[in-house]
């Protein structure tokens, strides 16, 4: 998901590409005692090589950061983040403010406290979504192929075609300035990358032996599909997941930027800096737009590092 | 060869024309552009000339093919806030865009090529190390912010001039362009970088290279003749792709620059709901990231015989 001036511009194909799957788990259909050994043994795999990427265990505490900040927001802010006080606006950080006041007099630290809420919902959302959507039309379209294959891909030509900001405007613009127009403007935007992870997964998978052993001794369609190819495909789609989260961090964060989506009255990154940028020229107001920043970059940087340990620790062949 | 170029074409085509449907049912979705809305109250009989005069009593699908067919002739329509030919509106930005476009290109190839081939050359040196920190960075960080970082502290400093400008002061567009061309090619040159050391990488490993280090050419010629040619193939691709992207707008750069391009008229134009600007816009995105990974396609099947034949 790339964004028009906001968002990686592009995110190259290469990149997101679909990794090639780990290799199947031998495991016993039935035996569960055996299974879940394995199991075990996989996680602590799986954790062990994570562990080494000091990077990844930074971007896991970061996230970890976010999460406990996104659930207990109204606890932890000190201020009503959306309490304007026009008498008290673009205070300098101080013992009161710690981040200082912004352009309406919000507390800017409640503010950027509240937008990690707002940032955490809204992203998760949109991956969560477009992961649905496309799993489901990316396995359908990769196990079927022919008539139903060639309808959902070049389905994801013409959205894929769409700069992925524009087209996000477009359809915040028809549902109307509100959160949940912005999750489903990115969604629709997001869904076809990772139908088209699915789809390359699924195509490469069908034709394993495991699969054919699975078909041979006269499993359904739906049973391989959803017990034989899913499991092997989660690790790409996992890492694409933690990918696209900071993607539709920056993407909404863009949006709210050009004053397009989230409310204009949400202390919103985006929105934060965007109503700051006729004062960011003059010295000593830097707090306006660098706390709202930093908190999107640690964000992003935090995802991303998240993604990069998994993508060395679930498929140790792509080192 | 003949069929995978008109196989592609056709492809092409087809998603340029099922796009301008969305886009004209997207706006079409954003209601009417003459209604009355809050203090503007807009007579019925003035709203039935405006739509009279810009067409839209017509039936919708009408309504489409009509603008489809006048694509073809150049007409774009007519704005609806000063009646400026569409066409005219976009041919003044676009220089603007492509120059930017092209020097932000420009920048991170020269950038990312390089960084990219010393990183692979001295593989997990301090080199290598550094232009992995500082890639990881340039792609975590987002633009926007770099975009406003850039204006807060290094904009009307030296030769990059105040944001946002003055009318009174002239400035020369290649001043113009820097600051938004940087802001733009950073993300792009880390890619680059990224791209560009992991084909080399790989490139190194293959036997052709060993022959030639084997029958002693020097270092440089094994690196800058045999392994380049080879591993710049998927920098070519990215490039294509880039250059297809920015030539629809980089709406947040230009606004936050406020450069006159495609993106900042775009930013204008759906701010007031212009939608022949939108329309003419959008799609003009979409047929410059289509054609353009059309040729990118082609090209790469022209470079490497293995595709032709998949």
């Amino acid at each position: 998901m790339s964004v028009g001036g906001g968002a990686p511009e592009v995110v190259p194909e290469q990149l997101l590409a679909p990794t090639q799957p780990p290799e199947a788990v031998a495991e016993p259909e039935g035996g569960a005692p055996t299974g879940d050994r394995v199991k075990r043994g996989q996680f602590r795999d799986i954790w062990r090589r994570y562990k080494r990427n000091k990077l990844a265990l930074v971007g896991l505490g970061i996230v970890i950061v976010l999460a406990v900040i996104a659930i207990f927001e109204p606890i932890l802010t000190p201020y009503d983040p959306k309490e304007q006080n026009l008498l008290n606006t673009q205070q300098p950080p101080s013992g009161e403010h710690w981040f200082g006041t912004d352009v309406l007099g919000r507390d800017l630290f409640s503010g950027i406290l509240y937008g990690t809420r707002l940032a955490m919902i809204v992203s998760l959302s949109v991956v969560i979504l477009a992961l649905v959507v496309g799993i489901t039309l990316g396995a359908i379209a990769g196990y079927r192929g022919k008539f139903i294959d060639t309808l959902v891909m070049r389905t994801t030509d013409i959205f894929l075609a769409f700069p992925f900001l524009i087209g996000a405007i477009l359809v915040v613009r028809i549902f109307g300035d509100s959160v949940q127009a912005v999750i489903i403007a990115l969604a629709i935007l997001a869904w076809p990358t990772s139908a088209r992870l699915m789809r390359g997964q699924v195509l490469a998978l069908r034709e394993s032996e495991y699969v054919e052993a699975a078909r041979s001794i006269g499993a359904s369609d739906t049973r391989i599909v959803l017990r034989h190819i899913l499991p092997n495909a989660v690790a790409p789609v996992l890492i694409y997941a933690f990918t696209s989260i900071g993607v539709a961090v920056v993407a909404m964060a863009s949006l709210a930027f050009l004053g397009i989506g989230v409310p204009a009255d949400e202390p919103e990154w985006g929105r934060l800096i965007g109503q700051a940028i006729q004062v960011i020229q003059i010295p000593g107001k830097d707090y306006l737009w660098i706390f709202p920043a930093l908190a999107i970059s640690i964000t992003t940087l935090g995802f991303a590092f998240v993604a990069d340990g998994l993508r060395d620790s679930l498929d140790p062949k792509l080192r | 060869m003949v069929k995978f170029v008109v196989r592609r074409l056709v492809q092409a085509i087809f998603v340029i024309i099922a796009a301008s449907l969305l886009v004209f049912l997207g706006l079409f979705a954003l209601g009417d552009p003459f209604a009355s809305s809050g203090e503007k109250v807009v007579p019925p009989d003035v709203q039935a000339a405006l739509r009279a005069k810009y067409g839209m009593d017509q039936s919708l699908p009408m309504q489409y093919l009509t603008y489809l067919g006048n694509i073809f002739t150049g007409d774009l329509g007519i704005d609806f806030r000063q009646r400026r030919e569409v066409s005219e509106m976009l041919t003044a930005v676009l220089p603007n865009t492509l120059r930017l476009a092209l020097a932000a290109i420009l920048i991170d190839v020269i950038i990312g090529v390089l960084a990219g081939i010393i990183a692979a050359v001295w593989r997990y040196s301090f080199w290598d190390v550094f232009v992995t920190i500082l890639t990881t960075l340039a792609i975590g960080i987002p633009t926007f912010v770099i975009g406003i970082f850039l204006l807060a502290n290094v904009s009307g400093i030296w030769i990059f001039p105040v944001v946002p400008r003055s009318f009174t002061v002239e400035v020369p567009w290649y001043q113009e362009v820097l600051l938004p061309a940087f802001t733009l090619a950073i993300v792009d040159a880390a890619f680059i970088a990224r791209l560009m050391r992991g084909s080399m990488l790989e490139v190194l490993r293959a036997d052709y290279i060993r022959t030639a280090r084997a029958k002693g050419l020097s270092e440089r010629a094994v690196i800058g003749k045999h392994a380049f040619r080879n591993s710049i193939i998927p920098v070519v691709t990215y490039v294509g792709i880039s250059i297809g992207v920015l030539l629809g707008g980089a709406i947040i750069t230009e606004t936050i620059f406020q450069y006159n391009g495609v993106g900042f008229l775009l930013f204008n134009s759906i701010r007031n709901n212009n939608q022949p600007v939108i329309m003419a816009i959008v799609v003009f995105g979409v047929i410059a990231y289509v054609v353009l990974s059309m040729i990118v396609d082609i090209l790469y099947a022209f470079l490497d015989p293995r595709i032709r034949l998949s």
